[in-house]
């Protein structure tokens, strides 16, 4: 009995001419004098039998190289699209940046000009020194001699 | 040079007629091995597109070490996987069958060669999917146990006991539809 449960283990690979020689001959002679082993193998050459007999899918010749294809191209034109996308937003990007950047420029250097030191600067001793004034230190002045 | 790395060596020159003959010669081997793996039959096409887009997107990273057949097996057993798991749980596999069996209009005999058919795959699916892959590439696919090893990444003692196992399932299971059939 001990060398049946060893046989049945090696059936298997036997049915699938998998076995080394010296294993095959062992299977065989066993084989020969046990019933119990031959219905064992017989039983798992059906299942084997029925496994291959099974209907096989066939494909025409050109139906997957076209759906392949059709699928390829697909992918392409959706890579493509993006890509153009993106170059797009990234030049609407840069294009509204640069006047952003102006404005914010513009509102640093004007905020700049707005706290000069004119305070302590009256208006006769500008008009003493002569020197021409800009509209903000005039403007500047001005309201400063009205406080 | 084999055909397979001459159709390869095409392709990678630019000439897709390379991988036009790769997916013709192929195809059919993929379509079957995925069908008997997850017994449906729209999805196997899907499936198998899904597997040949991955070589066409990967061929310039094989490695001429291995089979092309070999990595393309690979690729078809984990792109099943794949499919599978997302899958899971969300469709009845018995229901699946049924769905792509229906039997009207067909005479006795192949009525019943289609009624066995839809038997053996229903045993099928009841093997774990390890031991059920191992048994498809080799009675589906005739691969020998060392080429089998190759494709699943594991040993050829491995392979032996996998397919041991599944015809064990596969014994179990048919005795439990029809005791006739053995």
């Amino acid at each position: 009995m001990k060398e049946c449960a060893r046989i049945r283990k090696l059936l298997s690979r036997y049915l699938d001419n998998e076995l080394a020689k010296a294993h095959d001959f062992r299977v065989k002679k066993h084989l020969d004098s046990c019933l119990a082993c031959r219905k064992e193998l017989l039983e798992l050459s059906r299942i084997k039998e029925m496994v291959l007999q099974q209907e096989r899918k066939s494909l025409p010749q050109e139906y997957l190289v076209s759906r392949l294809w059709k699928r390829i191209s697909q992918e392409n034109d959706k890579r493509e699209k993006v890509s153009w996308l993106t170059g797009m937003e990234e030049l609407s990007r840069r294009l509204i940046s640069i006047p952003v950047a102006a404005v914010a420029l513009s509102i640093i250097f004007l905020f700049l000009c707005l706290r000069q030191p004119v305070s302590e600067y009256s208006l006769e001793e500008h008009i003493l020194s002569g020197t021409q004034a800009t509209a903000e230190t005039a403007l500047s002045l001005i309201l400063k001699v009205q406080n | 040079m084999n055909a397979d790395n001459y159709y390869i060596e095409e392709f990678l020159a630019g000439r897709s007629q390379g991988f036009d003959a790769l997916v013709k010669k192929y195809q059919n081997n993929i379509l079957n091995i995925v069908y008997s793996l997850i017994g449906q039959d729209r999805e196997s096409e899907d499936i198998a597109q899904e597997v040949f887009l991955k070589v066409y997107h990967n061929l310039k990273s094989f490695r001429k070490q291995s089979q092309f057949s070999t990595w393309l097996y690979r690729i078809t057993v984990n792109t099943t996987y794949d499919f599978l798991r997302r899958r899971k749980n969300l469709v009845s596999d018995d229901a699946a069958l049924e769905a792509g069996s229906i039997v009207r209009g067909i005479p006795q005999e192949a009525l019943l060669t289609k009624e066995r058919d839809i038997m053996v795959r229903k045993a099928l699916k009841s093997v774990p999917i390890k031991y059920r892959t191992t048994l498809v590439l080799k009675d589906v696919e005739g691969l020998s146990y060392a080429e089998i090893s190759k494709v699943l990444s594991c040993s050829i003692g491995t392979v032996e006991s996998r397919i041991y196992r599944a015809r064990q399932f596969l014994k179990a299971e048919l005795l439990r539809f029809g005791g006739e059939l053995i």
